[in-house]
């Protein structure tokens, strides 16, 4: 979603538009791979959308987002005018259309290919959406909100009474199912689910007198609500790292300090991984806790050094360990947290046994290799003052440095806990998470160089600061003329302790003028779209199934990021 | 001199997959336990070898007992069961006497020691023919009350129990037979010896094939006795959502150990109709838990997977004018899985 498409949201009054841009925002942010989709359906078209109550709204496509904008901006390919009879009907998906669609409710006038297209992409949007759980709830707020938007409701649609009394059923199981309470997963007093249920499915028949269906033919279980099933997964793991923290001396200049950057909440992005990939090779997400509170805990120790080594001052919105407290106690709480993470490992051997454990070291092993050479790589460039001139380079570097330990080890790991240790079934998560994870990467640095600190939760232009080698910098250090290159060099080799906020400032003025950020937006779209092609190519092995839908969802995600 | 004891005789399994299974499950209205017990004979299998002696039927056991604190615990395969074990199908059971029903896994734990007592008639819920040339026979009675010693590694229980009991006959095999969605309740009272007020239990078999081979029925007992069966015409049979991962335990523990091939995910709830002239019924369960118990297959490579859900379950309806409410603890089981 766009800033303009906030600004709707933030402006106007419950209306057309705004539920319109809301509904777009909240899919972009929970589950991106159906904005994706929709996105790919109306791609170089240009939508405009009036609605009963007056208000107006112009969708575009920029890359994979879908972009609403209020008003009517340009000159429209396909125009679309509701009424509320076809609200209605887009809201109450079960009243047959033939009752809401009267003449001249829906007008929908351009080319006709473009029509169907944007008939595709509102059909995914209103079929693969409509079952998530904070889409029907935000559908809800604006019945209550503006019923006017939705007018009287058409036709005598009255059911027969069931043998209940006067509930309008019908007399069939499914009905009964669909009109009856729903049952939310912590109704009993249990947690929430880790992976799924946050999409609400339609009650299904098994037998209906004539015909039989088998409860083991599941629905496609194809989306999931990522912000609600990261929040589950982080709190989770969280609460596995703290049972593993050690409730002993020397708190204050240790063990209390182990527990400051795991507190400061991040995405989830790793645990929820884990998580996933358990679930979607069938095992119960709960074997995979301690392989996630393992890897956040490598993760937290390997920032801390990461801190040191950048010399950085903010880290998630706070002061860095060093900065706080000195390199020392810094050094040795990265070091503690390492050591935790081993424990956390280890740990597996009660529960899942030697050879899933021993497949999870050999992961861990291999993970810490690689981010380990990755930080060697970016350290000796900086060292060296040097900026590679191929983007490969940084795709190597961002890979090890990061790309393993943030994607592909956590779904490695998934599926060892989930009893997988063929290599070549581990394998296909390499490249799809190779190309996401560099995509994820690239779009971390431009959030650094354009992004909203609060937001963000680093400091803006840290990057810069610390002369990390990005795509940015390398494009810019690749297009720019020699002597202007010299220049950039002498202030991009300057020790951070002497790098004043106009030298980064200087910086970022020449990647704009080179456009090396708008470059990098490219080329992480590109990626991202290869990993999403990997991912349905590569992964075709694993069912349909709810730790596969949030594994895709991530996978999307690089795809909607606000930018 | 009086003919062939009891009503279902002990003929011999002829066939490779003649089997016979003696099922039992039980709750414990007051603390929350549960166990569940399925002791089943595979025929004898003539040898490759020419010769002319049978192998002895396959005999096996499996005793799974839910402790509300910690959980499911199993057995494996080979629980030690009684030579001619309780059952209210072997021989005329007069009701209100009690049978001892001793079950214990080769380690020690989980076991049960119980005396069990009828206080129902039983009913023949299932005659299912599928396949080519398979069937069962299937008969229940709910109502069976029992009390005794509950014992896992966490220690012994001791505690009153009221269930089911059935017993399936029949020549079977996976995949054909497909599944079943299978389940039961007793109402709640304050009669400790007594039948329950009300019973319920329901059939729904899915086989392979032939298409129009799937069956079902409904039964309602009151006091006792059967007072309604509602056949497969006259009852719908719905689910919604699933029951997540994390509350399904594999069970017994060497399958977890084989790394069995995962089943699909068990519905997060089931509802049943049934109707028939002015009565209806309506059952709405919703499980909290389950065990999945991973049955090798004779004749598919893929196991064949018999879930026992625990959870609440709700019943209301209008049979012969008396009106039907009542909610509950109940077991349900989903089976199925075997093909690829």
């Amino acid at each position: 979603m766009t800033e303009t498409g906030t600004a709707v949201a933030e402006r106007a009054p419950h209306t057309g538009a705004r539920l319109l841009a809301e509904t777009v925002t909240a899919l972009s942010q929970r589950a991106p791979a159906i904005v994706a989709a929709a996105a790919d359906q109306m791609r170089g078209i240009r939508l405009a959308l009036h609605f009963h109550d007056g208000s107006r709204a112009t969708m575009t496509v920029r890359h994979s987002r879908l972009v609403v904008e209020p008003d009517l901006v340009g000159a429209p390919e396909v125009e679309v005018v509701f009424d509320d009879r076809a609200m209605n009907l887009v809201f109450d998906a079960q009243r047959p259309p033939v009752e809401q669609v009267l003449a001249q409710s829906l007008d929908v006038r351009g080319d006709r290919e473009r029509v169907l297209a944007v008939w595709r992409a509102f059909t995914l949007l209103s079929q693969r959406a409509s079952g998530l759980r904070f889409i029907q709830q935000l559908w809800r707020d604006y019945r209550e909100q503006a019923p006017r938007l939705w007018g009287v409701i058409a036709g005598d649609g009255a059911a027969p009474l069931s043998p209940h009394g006067d509930v309008p059923t019908g007399w069939h199981a499914v009905d009964f199912l669909a009109a009856r309470q729903p049952l939310e997963a912590d109704e009993d007093g249990g947690a929430r689910a880790l992976i799924g249920g946050t999409v609400r499915t339609a009650p299904r028949s098994l037998w209906d007198g004539r015909r039989s269906s088998g409860w083991w033919e599941t629905q496609r279980v194809g989306d999931a609500d990522l912000v609600e099933t990261m929040r589950v997964c982080r709190s989770r793991a969280n609460r596995q790292m703290e049972d593993l923290m050690p409730d002993r001396e020397p708190k204050a200049a240790l063990y209390d300090l182990m527990r400051s950057y795991p507190a400061r909440q991040g995405k989830g992005l790793r645990p929820t991984l884990v998580f996933a990939a358990c679930a979607a090779f069938g095992e119960k997400p709960e074997n995979a806790v301690r392989a996630a509170a393992a890897l956040e805990l490598f993760h937290n120790g390997f920032l801390v050094h990461d801190d040191i080594a950048d010399e950085s001052t903010h880290r998630r919105g706070l002061p860095t360990m060093n900065a706080e407290f000195g390199n020392g106690l810094a050094v040795n709480v990265g070091d503690g947290l390492n050591l935790l993470a081993v424990d956390a490992v280890l740990a597996n051997l009660e529960t899942l046994g030697l050879a899933r454990t021993l497949g999870l070291i050999q992961e861990v092993m291999h993970m810490c290799r690689e981010s380990i050479e990755g930080q060697a790589m970016e350290l000796g460039w900086i060292h060296d003052r040097t900026v590679p001139p191929r983007d490969e380079d940084y795709f190597t570097m961002s890979t090890k440095k990061t790309g393993w330990y943030t994607c592909i080890s956590p779904c490695r790991m998934g599926a060892v806990c989930a009893g997988v240790t063929d290599p070549a079934v581990l394998n296909r998560f390499d490249e799809v998470f190779r190309l996401i994870g560099i995509a994820f990467q690239i779009q971390d640095d431009i959030l650094n160089l354009v992004g909203d600190e609060a937001l963000y939760g680093k400091e803006t232009l840290g990057d810069l600061l610390e002369g990390k080698r990005t795509v940015m910098l390398i494009h810019l250090f690749r297009t720019a003329k020699a002597a202007e290159r010299k220049r950039l060099a002498r202030v991009l080799n300057r020790p951070r302790s002497r790098k004043s906020q106009a030298d980064a400032e200087l910086l970022l003025a020449a990647m704009r003028e080179h456009g090396s950020i708008d470059y990098a937006i490219d080329l992480a779209d590109r990626l991202a779209a290869e990993g999403i092609d990997r991912f349905e190519n590569d992964l075709g092995i694993i069912p349909e199934n709810e730790g596969k839908a949030v594994l895709r969802q991530i996978a999307h995600y690089v795809t909607t990021r606000p930018l | 001199m009086l003919g062939v004891p009891g009503p279902f005789p002990e003929t011999e399994l002829h066939h490779p997959l003649d089997r016979r299974w003696l099922h039992y499950a039980f709750l414990s209205p007051d603390s929350g336990h549960a166990l569940i017990s399925n002791l089943s004979v595979l025929g004898a299998e003539q040898p490759d070898d020419g010769a002319s002696t049978r192998w002895e039927p396959q005999r096996m056991a499996i005793l799974l007992v839910f402790d509300p604190v910690h959980g499911w615990s199993s057995s494996q395969f080979n629980a030690v069961q009684p030579d001619s074990p309780w059952s209210a199908f072997r021989v005329p059971h007069r009701h209100r006497v009690a049978g001892a029903f001793p079950v214990a896994a080769v380690a020690g734990a989980p076991a049960v020691d119980l005396r069990l007592f009828r206080t129902s008639r039983p009913c023949t819920s299932q005659c299912a023919p599928f396949g080519y040339d398979q069937f069962l026979r299937w008969q229940s009675e709910p109502g069976v009350r029992g009390s005794g010693t509950l014992r896992t590694a966490h220690g012994d229980v001791t505690c009153d129990l009221v269930g089911y009991h059935e017993r399936v006959r029949g020549r079977w095999s996976w995949p054909v037979l497909g599944g079943w969605v299978f389940g039961f309740a007793n109402a709640p009272s304050a009669d400790a010896v007594g039948p329950p007020p009300w019973s319920v239990v329901f059939t729904l078999i899915q086989p392979r094939y032939p298409a129009e081979s799937a069956n079902g029925s409904v039964m309602l007992w009151r006091e006792g006795r059967m007072v309604r069966h509602f056949p497969r015409r006259r009852l719908e049979v719905a689910v919604q959502g699933e029951l997540d991962r994390d509350r399904v335990v594999l069970v017994p523990p060497l399958a977890a150990a084989l790394a069995t091939a995962p089943a699909p995910l068990v519905p997060g709830r089931l509802l049943i109709t049934a109707r028939m002239g002015a009565d209806w019924l309506v059952l709405d369960f919703r499980p909290t838990t389950a065990a999945r118990i991973a049955n090798p297959s004779e004749t598919s490579l893929r196991p064949f997977s018999v879930h026992e859900l625990l959870g609440r379950c709700t019943a209301e309806g209008v049979v012969s004018g008396r009106r039907v409410e009542f909610e509950t603890g109940g077991i349900v089981e989903f089976a199925g899985g075997a093909h690829d």
